[in-house]
């Protein structure tokens, strides 16, 4: 199913979706106040795109010093090379640990390698500790966006779910005491977990150190209060220095919501005496995009969001309509490497404006990655008979003058004559579908130009 | 004989990489270092700032602070719970107020180096309903390229904390208090 079909489904409710753009256009807007507050900003932008491309130039190398520092601190460190290994290992960690309840903040990496119903039908007990998280998965529905996972949802949504789920009073709508009965049925899983998963957000390898960061304390409660903790994490979250992290954490609040910094920024380095940690190193198709120079750069991704809050396309289809982990113009171009003809419709949904790539705090180039994935797709023919064949036709009308004159003036005449149903044929002009077709003007540029006396030479004496 | 992940990862990553590029060099790019700019971005985000003469004005500022909190546990003080890394989750877990020493604070956002050594345990700074942080406002750097310029490593853990758990998951509408302490007061002397 293609992402302008699951759209549709999106926009039936004209509402929700003018309040979903809405208030991810205000998120961009405090994404503006915040960088504005910071002279260097561009300049910032500018070093962690060279601190990240440089990584990837000698991840090997990286990965190697970090996996030695890491193990020095006396930390378990594991290889995944895909999603069932990686969830594998998670298994055996919690098996040897003889535990059956784990605790789990957020992770965009387990997301992908579905890694929660692996568990479960192991009969494992997950909890998503993250409050969005922990919605949509009473809900069992995916998240929508990388840091706001339930903003689909409607806090009458979340009131209803709650009420289900945790008993709380049928119609009881406030954020706030909705918060509350969740930090109350959370406590008690914190108390009871005996594994805690985390993601990364970056990895130091001259320490050996993972850093994550959460609004919610989530992630160090669990971790903290678990006798295990597993972090999984991509083999592009790896930066070379502590000092480069001052680089990424002025970026990633500032460009995600508009924050000057998360509130909890934690550094996991050793485990605490009697404790166990483990790192799981995943690759899953990530030197695969490494080796694909138009699409490498995907793999300088902090996960920041700001790319969806921007996009015009992402704010009015919303996350699910991309059916892909990390959704909107970062998720189109990171989709079609993982499966090329399931995602084929994703980097044509983009008007190619470029404003996601104005926001990517490493200035990731994605909208000309997203136009490149179009070539590609276009070669490997899985894009629609259709857009094939009207790029063709249209691509040989805009080579030659004399076409493109002849197909003009037949259009406008076409505009004025032909009846408004068949101009507006959901099948013949999808363009149309929620859209006025312009007046035809009576003559073309080039006509009028033709008919407008010569200009006057240049004078010599120009000021 | 067959590659293990490890080995097939890191040839992959070697075979694929790019042409090796320069690591760039981070500068220090200054900025305002004041007690004034820090506690402005703290309040921003939701937590306090309160300043005392010197440390003996501990004991009277918490009270006048947090004169309800029954189970408080610090390591600068003798305080109504011992907490240490064996204190049972139980306990840990009635604990009202844990008053710690930070470290460094950062002026541009507002945030606190807290290094494991000064939290007794490393889930109370979370697990606690409030938490109040001591700094020594000579401590204040401006920017987090100074902060981690003074940390040469961060330890087994630490965390840098800017304010009170909180969350925006519900409808964008801003909660204080989700899982971790519901108030920070960071007590400048």
């Amino acid at each position: 199913m293609s992402h302008a079909i699951r759209a549709d489904k999106f926009l039936l409710d004209a509402d929700r979706t003018t309040w979903h753009d809405e208030t991810l256009w205000f998120v961009r807007e405090k994404r503006d106040r915040a960088v504005y507050a910071v002279p260097e900003f561009q300049e910032l932008r500018e070093l962690a795109s060279g601190i990240k491309n440089h990584t990837l130039s000698r991840l090997d190398l990286y990965l190697q010093e970090f996996e030695a520092a890491a193990k020095a601190n006396g930390v378990h460190v594991h290889w995944a090379a895909d999603a069932a290994e990686h969830n594998a290992i998670i298994l055996d960690i919690t098996r040897k640990a003889g535990a059956t309840r784990i605790v789990k903040s957020k992770s965009m990496l387990t997301e992908e390698c579905h890694l929660n119903p692996f568990l479960i039908q192991h009969g494992i007990e997950v909890v998503d500790t993250d409050l969005g998280e922990r919605i949509i998965q009473f809900r069992d529905e995916p998240p929508s966006h990388i840091v706001l996972p339930a903003i689909h949802l409607k806090k009458e949504d979340v009131g209803d779910t709650f009420h289900t789920h945790l008993g709380t009073d049928k119609g009881e709508n406030d954020p706030q005491r909705l918060t509350e009965a969740a930090r109350q049925h959370l406590r008690a899983k914190f108390l009871a977990g005996e594994v805690a998963i985390s993601g990364v957000n970056f990895a130091i390898a001259e320490t050996g150190a993972v850093v994550v960061c959460t609004n919610e304390g989530n992630a160090d409660l669990g971790v903290n209060l678990a006798r295990v903790h597993i972090a999984a994490m991509g083999i592009e979250k790896i930066i070379p220095r502590l000092s480069d992290l001052g680089v990424f954490t002025r970026l990633l609040a500032r460009s995600a919501t508009g924050q000057p910094v998360t509130t909890y920024t934690s550094h996991f380095a050793k485990p605490a005496p009697g404790k166990e940690m483990h790192i799981v190193i995943v690759d899953n198709g990530r030197t695969q995009q490494l080796g694909r120079p138009d699409f490498r750069a995907s793999l300088k991704c902090i996960r920041c969001g700001a790319c969806m809050n921007t996009c015009p396309v992402y704010r009015r289809s919303g996350g699910h309509s991309y059916d892909f982990t990390v959704p909107g113009p970062i998720g189109a171009i990171l989709s079609p490497n993982i499966d090329m003809k399931k995602h084929s419709s994703l980097p044509f949904a983009s008007t190619l404006c470029g404003s996601c790539t104005d926001v990517c705090p490493v200035k990731i180039d994605i909208h000309t990655q997203l136009y490149k994935w179009r070539q590609v797709l276009g070669e490997a023919n899985e894009i629609p008979a259709s857009k094939k064949w009207g790029m063709k036709f249209m691509g040989r009308v805009l080579a030659s003058t004399r076409v493109y004159g002849l197909g003009g003036q037949f259009a406008r005449k076409a505009l004025r004559l032909l009846p408004h149903g068949l101009t507006h044929a959901p099948s013949m002009n999808a363009w149309a579908v929620a859209r006025e077709l312009p007046e035809a003007p009576k003559q073309s540029f080039r006509e009028w130009y033709a008919k407008q006396p010569a200009p006057a030479a240049p004078s010599k004496t120009s000021a | 004989m067959s590659l293990t992940s490890r080995e097939r990862i890191l040839a992959a990553a070697k075979a694929n990489k790019p042409e090796e590029l320069p690591l760039p060099t981070v500068p220090d790019f200054g900025g305002e270092a004041t007690v004034e700019r820090f506690t402005t971005v703290l309040t921003g985000i939701g937590g306090t700032v309160v300043r005392m003469g010197g440390l003996q004005e501990l004991g009277e500022t918490l009270q006048q602070l947090f004169p309800e909190a029954r189970n408080v546990a610090s390591p600068l003080f003798r305080g109504t719970v011992p907490v240490n890394r064996e204190t049972p989750t139980g306990i840990l877990a009635e604990i009202d107020l844990a008053v710690l020493p930070g470290e460094i604070g950062v002026a541009e956002n507002g945030c606190v180096w807290l290094p494991e050594a000064n939290m007794l345990h490393r889930a109370l700074p979370t697990i606690t309903q409030h938490l109040a942080l001591v700094l020594d406002q000579r401590q204040i750097v401006a920017t987090m390229h100074q902060a981690y310029a003074q940390l040469p490593h961060t330890g087994g853990y630490g965390k840098f904390v800017a304010g009170p758990s909180k969350t925006a998951d519900i409808e964008q509408s801003l909660v204080i208090g989700a899982h971790g302490a519901r108030s920070l007061v960071v007590v400048l002397y």
